[in-house]
């Protein structure tokens, strides 16, 4: 089965850790993959694509080694080759111009700003992993577990399934 | 994933194993059965590989059956001059015109089922299904206990008109909160997220067009009997409400006393949240209006004449004409339901049309099976059946081997076909038995061990139960 990836770009490897352990629940039913700066994150979307499996959230600090978090978001959102990927910007440094450009011209889908709240984390990593599920056709029945949307299961009602 | 993998994958060699199970019958001469009975085996072949393994959608499989009936065993097939030919050995003497075979995809149990969908398709477009869990529930108070048969009740109800699946998914986005509020440890977590689907499997069984193993039980029904011009049974919408809504009810109380048991709650009270608003604009009005006339004509079909099957039309008619249901709601409808239902149809005329019912009979000894004993393998092979396959595509098969057998024995052809629908709905042993069972699974508040556990036990009492009340019900409902 094809799994959904979630994405994490950040330098700091206490912080990258932070996040990961933020997010182990999301372990059981996605593939989370973390790395320092944009080239890797490069490498692991063309890894993803090999293996078959579906980039769905990418979580980008601004000010990486390189190019910019923002910058590889607009890079995503003009080469149009990640269908439905949501994007959010966790970031502390990003300054007005930057965000004004995540936003308008990178589909900035959320911003959270450091230092976070895990469960605000959760949250917000949970409802874009909803979306992507929903505009993106996938059936939500393995996720169901995890993410806890009505939504989702409004879908599997209206969903292909037969008595 | 390479090119070897994906060319031995499970629905590569399922679609191969089909074809080998259709084109076997064609190299064997099995005593007895005739050529057109051979083809028949056939098609009977491919459908039961196809449904079972599911390499396509079950409706899928439903258009290949119509079209090999049509292709092999219709008037169609004397005309192939580049082909096969004509199949000899029909019981009347010549092949079955292949609207016959055609006309499943607008059998009256079709369009039964397509008001059910207008009634169901609204019903959730206006929030009617949530308003009446919360005017429901309320009574119920807080107790958990009360709260499972309360939460179950609704489901039960809401599934009578709604496929089990619809029902399941809404009732488990109200239920889930309740769940997620219990300590995880709380075992009355697993009764409640068991009591849903249960209820919906359970709910299903309560009218016609609660499942489509019912509708696909009414179509056996339907079909004519060539030597006596009637049909083989019938089964009016309130008749069969008056012998099923006993049975849900006693299954549904046995449902809910076994998970009260087996999962006891260890709080004394759980608080429900929800709202009663009713929608109020004029198609919601016009909506509801038409949800109580249709229902009203379905349960007094005896007072006015109008029978079930025309019935399925009004609301059809009515929320189409006034644009409650547009064009979009139109085209979003389950029509791949009433597809698969016609697969089953079209393969029940098939079975009687070649005699092939006739050499399946034959192979065993049924007048040594007592009406007991029939009853019991029928809807055991139907519970088994449906356990790990789709229930429509084990009513789908069985129907039209339940028909020939009942006539064989000489047992009540309606009593044994509605066996059938009954056990392919108490099959809810494994997350893989029902789409109900697989939502209630995959929330992870339940492990498939309490699952087994609680669904065999109900499965097992509910098939005693059945054979012990179902007959006396259908004499009270003057089926028999």
């Amino acid at each position: 089965m094809k799994r959904i990836a979630i994405l994490i770009v950040e330098d700091e490897p206490e912080v990258r850790q932070a996040i990961e352990r933020d997010l182990e629940t999301f372990t059981t039913c996605f593939r989370i993959e973390a790395c320092e700066d944009v080239a890797d994150a490069r490498d692991i979307l063309a890894t993803l694509a090999s293996d078959a499996d579906l980039p769905g959230l990418i979580l980008c600090d601004h000010r990486l080694p390189g190019t910019s978090g923002v910058d590889f978001l607009t890079e995503l959102e003009s080469s149009g080759t990640q269908p439905g990927l949501r994007k959010v910007l966790l970031t502390g440094q990003a300054d007005q111009a930057d965000t004004i450009r995540a936003i308008n011209r990178g589909g900035l889908d959320r911003y959270i700003a450091k230092p976070w709240n895990a469960g605000e984390l959760r949250d917000v990593v949970g409802t874009q992993l909803t979306e992507f599920i929903l505009d993106q056709e996938i059936d939500p029945l393995p996720y169901l577990g995890i993410l806890s949307d009505p939504r989702l299961l409004d879908r599997i009602g209206r969903g292909p399934r037969v008595d | 994933m390479n090119a070897t993998s994906s060319l031995f994958s499970k629905k590569t060699l399922s679609l191969l194993l089909a074809l080998i199970g259709f084109l076997l019958p064609f190299f064997l001469h099995i005593p007895g059965l005739s050529p057109a009975g051979h083809r028949l085996l056939s098609i009977f072949l491919l459908a039961v590989i196809l449904w079972v393994t599911e390499p396509i959608p079950l409706f899928a499989t439903s258009s290949v059956v119509i079209l090999t009936l049509i292709l092999f065993l219709s008037d169609m097939s004397t005309k192939l001059t580049w082909a096969w030919g004509a199949a000899e050995g029909f019981p009347t003497g010549a092949p079955p015109p292949y609207t016959v075979f055609m006309g499943s995809l607008a059998n009256k149990v079709l369009i039964l089922f397509l008001g059910g969908f207008f009634i169901a398709f609204g019903a959730a477009k206006f929030g009617v299904d949530k308003n009446l869990a919360a005017l429901v529930i309320k009574p119920f108070g807080r107790r958990p206990t009360r709260v499972l048969l309360g939460m179950m009740l609704i489901t039960a109800l809401l599934s009578m008109w709604m496929s089990n699946t619809a029902t399941t998914a809404t009732m488990m986005a109200v239920v889930l909160p309740i769940i997620h509020r219990l300590d995880t440890s709380d075992k009355f977590r697993a009764a409640l997220a068991l009591g849903i689907p249960f209820a919906a499997n359970i709910g299903g069984i309560g009218t016609p067009i609660g499942t489509p193993p019912n509708a696909i039980a009414l179509g056996a029904l339907a079909k004519i009997n060539p030597q006596t011009g009637e049909a083989l049974g019938q089964c009016s919408f309130f008749q069969w409400m008056i012998f099923a809504v006993p049975v849900s009810a006693v299954l549904l109380i046995i449902a809910w006393g076994l998970l009260a048991l087996l999962f006891r709650s260890s709080k004394k009270e759980i608080v429900i949240d929800m709202e009663v608003k009713w929608e109020k604009s004029r198609q919601a009005i016009l909506f509801y209006a038409t949800a109580i006339f249709t229902i009203g004509l379905w349960v007094t079909g005896s007072l006015h004449g109008i029978d079930s099957y025309v019935t399925g039309l009004f609301p059809v008619a009515i929320l189409l004409s006034t644009g409650v249901v547009t064009t979009k709601d139109f085209r979003s409808l389950e029509w791949d339901v009433l597809w698969l239902v016609a697969g089953g149809v079209a393969l029940g005329e098939g079975v009687a049309a070649t005699g092939f019912d006739k050499w399946l009979v034959g192979l065993v000894e049924w007048n040594s099976f007592g009406a007991t004993m029939l009853g019991i393998t029928i809807c055991g092979c139907a519970l088994l059946m449906s356990t790990f396959i789709s229930n429509s595509a084990a009513t789908n098969l069985l129907a039209p081997i339940a028909v020939a057998v009942a006539t064989a024995a000489g047992g009540e052809i309606v009593t044994i076909v509605i066996f059938v629908a009954l056990g392919a709905s108490m099959a809810m042993a494994l997350p893989i038995s029902t789409p109900p069972n697989a939502i209630a699974y995959a929330t992870g508040c339940v492990s498939t061990k309490q699952m087994a556990t609680a669904g065999g036990l109900i499965a097992i009492i509910g098939l005693g139960i059945a054979l012990a009340i179902l007959h006396p019900l259908l004499k009270l409902a003057g089926v028999l």
